[in-house]
């Protein structure tokens, strides 16, 4: 059945290769990516300029300035064409990050961890920002953590994108699920954004804080102890996680399930919790332990990372006023822009 | 573990009665509910008034005047709590039913049933709204379907109660998503409201029509057939649910778990779909399958009905312009909103 199609490749995907023989196809026009679903083969058209790079250390790190289009310098490697390493760097995929905002007891200064708190006002209003910074970046696909506080950053935020594809969140707990969340039409499909959502993404689990406010706890186990559970990296509260316990798990799904969406070119966003995106983020710009505990990201304000040649390449600061001034648009990114634009006039 | 005891007390709820020793305590300050979870005992400080009548064709609708303050008298918890009798007599508790606003199929006129669709941004609007109306009605836990539409009305609704508890998604997916989304503050859990989600109040499951437009299926089935289907009671689509069908399974869970916890006193809201929410007002209201089929449900507009000696009065209309227009208070409504007002001074 096409529909069970559509739940394979998402769980367990392998990298696509992409065969483009010659290297040079300039199709503009496809830049945008196209989510077909041929059986299990997944392909983008995505294409890229420039040579092809064999080299695995090139960290390009380039600055967009305020107009968006004109000044985008191609991220540029040496003309080197050795096909068999082709496969890979053919293909270039966004790799967004968002980090929800206030929730109903950071309001109140509770330890959350796994507990599924909703966002509040500010938080809901945190989210739409987040879309409207994201609104041009292509996303095929979605994942969240089993938390609604991040589930809702993801849907609030695509409500503002500009793309209008739809995103449906995917339902395996049960087979009656699975069958009562088919969608029979081709067409439609194409038009939508799986949403997938797992607990491996969740906040780090605080044990026996969860629901005590910072008082509360620093009275029952000392300001100390308190303060090295919430800052280190591997000591764990009473019946909790430590982060190096979050991020393993965190990090261990994004190999197994994001990594190769990206790696075949599908763009992909990911609405998590600070502690599981620290982990991402610690993997992605290989961080030291001291360097990720000392790591803060911003809510509202989502990362952008390009898929390229193999490494993950930063292009978005947490900190800036404006959408141009926080990402460093790619060639490809900057195309997708301009079909948008066409798109809706 | 008290987390599990709230778990527990709230799955398993036994009839308690408001079994108030002394009649005579004119607890003023107890008169909003307190949801207190001593073990599995839960009491219901919910005060109520006078005429223990215990005929069970109480049907007085009391308009409420607009100024709320002054014309309320004391909740009299004097007389009469005679324990002998039915347990229900002395107690009122109040049931909100909201169907979520317009999802992105909505909006591209797609077939959705059992799809999980997100929000639009008129949605959320929507929802935002419908919270606002009920601010001041009291709300001890929340039931939702499993699709995050009804979920996040649910959420944005409850960003603008004035109540300021705070609604926590219940997980018991798996014995991993209970132990890790544990309170360990009593406080923390009296402050709570819990959200349970279940797939029996999901929205009628079309089955094959899910995810084609309109048009599509009058072309590919005939205008008489999907009419029929639509519009009918007792004839599924292929594949799909007939309205008959998903109300079994929508007053069934009803039944057996939510009207228990009315008839405990709690304060309950449901967030669901208009085919779900349809089959369970059939059953409040004693509706023919005819009635059914012409029933139209705002949204944005939630319903009101209060539990009181095991009927259901409806106390709202679905349409008006204001809240007031909208809502017949009770005495212990108004007390209720008195008591809020006093609150946020």
């Amino acid at each position: 059945m096409a529909t069970s199609v559509f739940h394979q490749p998402l769980g367990t995907a392998q990298p696509h290769q992409h065969l483009q023989n010659s290297g040079f196809r300039q199709e503009f026009g496809h830049a945008s990516v196209k989510l077909t679903f041929k059986g299990f083969k997944v392909e983008t058209g995505l294409s890229r300029r420039g040579g092809y790079s064999s080299c695995k250390r090139k960290f390009g790190v380039i600055q967009a300035s305020a107009s968006h289009t004109s000044v985008v310098q191609p991220v540029s490697y040496p003309p080197n064409n050795s096909t068999d390493e082709l496969r890979k760097k053919s293909s270039e995929a966004a790799l967004i990050l968002v980090r929800h905002g206030e929730s109903l007891w950071n309001e109140k200064n509770l330890f959350t961890g796994c507990v599924d708190v909703p966002l509040t006002k500010k938080g809901v209003e945190e989210a739409i920002e987040a879309g409207k910074r994201i609104s041009n970046i292509p996303v095929d696909m979605i994942y969240t953590s089993a938390l609604i506080r991040a589930q809702m950053t993801a849907m609030l935020a695509m409500t503002q994108h500009r793309r209008k594809k739809v995103p449906i969140i995917l339902h395996n707990e049960s087979e009656q699920a699975r069958e009562w969340s088919q969608i029979f039409s081709e067409d439609t499909k194409k038009q939508s954004i799986p949403v997938v959502t797992a607990w491996q993404l969740n906040e780090r689990m605080y044990g026996e804080l969860q629901g005590l406010n910072k008082q509360e706890t620093a009275d029952r186990f000392g300001k100390e102890k308190v303060h090295e559970w919430r800052r280190s990296y591997d000591i764990p509260p009473p019946n909790g996680e430590s982060l190096e316990m979050c991020a393993e798990r965190a990090v261990a799904y994004f190999k197994d399930h994001i990594e190769p969406q990206l790696l075949s070119g599908k763009n992909v966003m990911i609405a998590a919790h600070g502690n599981s995106l620290r982990s991402i983020i610690m993997y992605l710009d290989k961080l030291t332990s001291q360097e990720v505990i000392n790591l803060e990201l911003s809510t509202g304000i989502p990362m952008l990372y390009i898929l390229k040649g193999g490494k993950f390449i930063r292009r978005g600061s947490p900190a800036g006023p404006t959408e141009a001034g926080v990402y460093a648009y790619t060639r490809s990114l900057a195309l997708y822009r301009q079909k948008l634009d066409d798109m809706l006039h | 573990m008290a987390a599990g005891a709230l778990h527990r007390s709230i799955r398993t709820i036994q009839l308690h009665g408001g079994s108030n020793d002394s009649a005579s305590t004119k607890e003023f300050g107890n008169s909003s509910l307190k949801f207190i979870s001593k073990g599995f005992a839960v009491d219901v400080k919910f005060l109520s008034n006078r005429s223990r009548s215990f005929s069970h064709c109480k049907m007085h609708v009391i308009r409420a005047i607009s100024s709320h303050a002054s014309v309320v008298d004391p909740i009299l918890s004097t007389s009469h709590v005679t324990t002998d009798f039915n347990q229900n007599t002395s107690i009122e508790s109040s049931l909100i039913l909201i169907r979520h606003g317009e999802s992105m199929w909505n909006e591209k006129n797609l077939f959705t049933g059992s799809v999980d669709v997100p929000l639009t941004k008129r949605g959320i609007e929507e929802a935002i709204e419908a919270g606002e109306r009920i601010s001041s009605i009291p709300v001890n836990m929340i039931y939702t379907s499993a699709l995050i539409r009804a979920q996040m009305t649910a959420m944005l609704a409850m960003t603008q109660h004035r109540q300021k508890k705070i609604p926590i998604i219940m997980h018991d997916e798996s014995v991993q998503a209970k132990e890790w989304s544990q309170i360990f503050s009593e406080e923390t859990i009296q402050q709570s409201i819990p959200v349970i989600t279940a797939w029996q109040l999901n929205e009628r499951m079309y089955g094959k029509l899910q995810g084609l437009n309109k048009e599509e299926t009058v072309v590919k089935y005939g205008k008489e057939k999907v009419h029929e289907w639509r519009r009918s009671f007792d004839s599924p689509p292929p594949n799909g649910e007939s309205l008959e069908m998903c109300s079994q399974r929508a007053v069934a869970y009803f039944k057996e778990n939510i009207e228990p916890q009315l008839q405990n006193g709690r304060n309950i809201m449901v967030a669901a779909h208009g085919n779900s929410l349809r089959s369970i007002i059939m059953y409040l209201e004693k509706l023919t399958s005819q009635e059914v089929t012409n029933l139209e449900l705002s949204t944005g507009v939630p319903l009101l009905y209060i539990y009181k000696h095991g009927e259901f009065l409806k106390r709202g209309s679905p349409v008006g312009p204001t809240e007031h227009g909208v809502y017949a208070y009770t005495r212990n409504l108004a007390l209720y909103r008195q008591k809020l007002d006093e609150m946020v001074q």
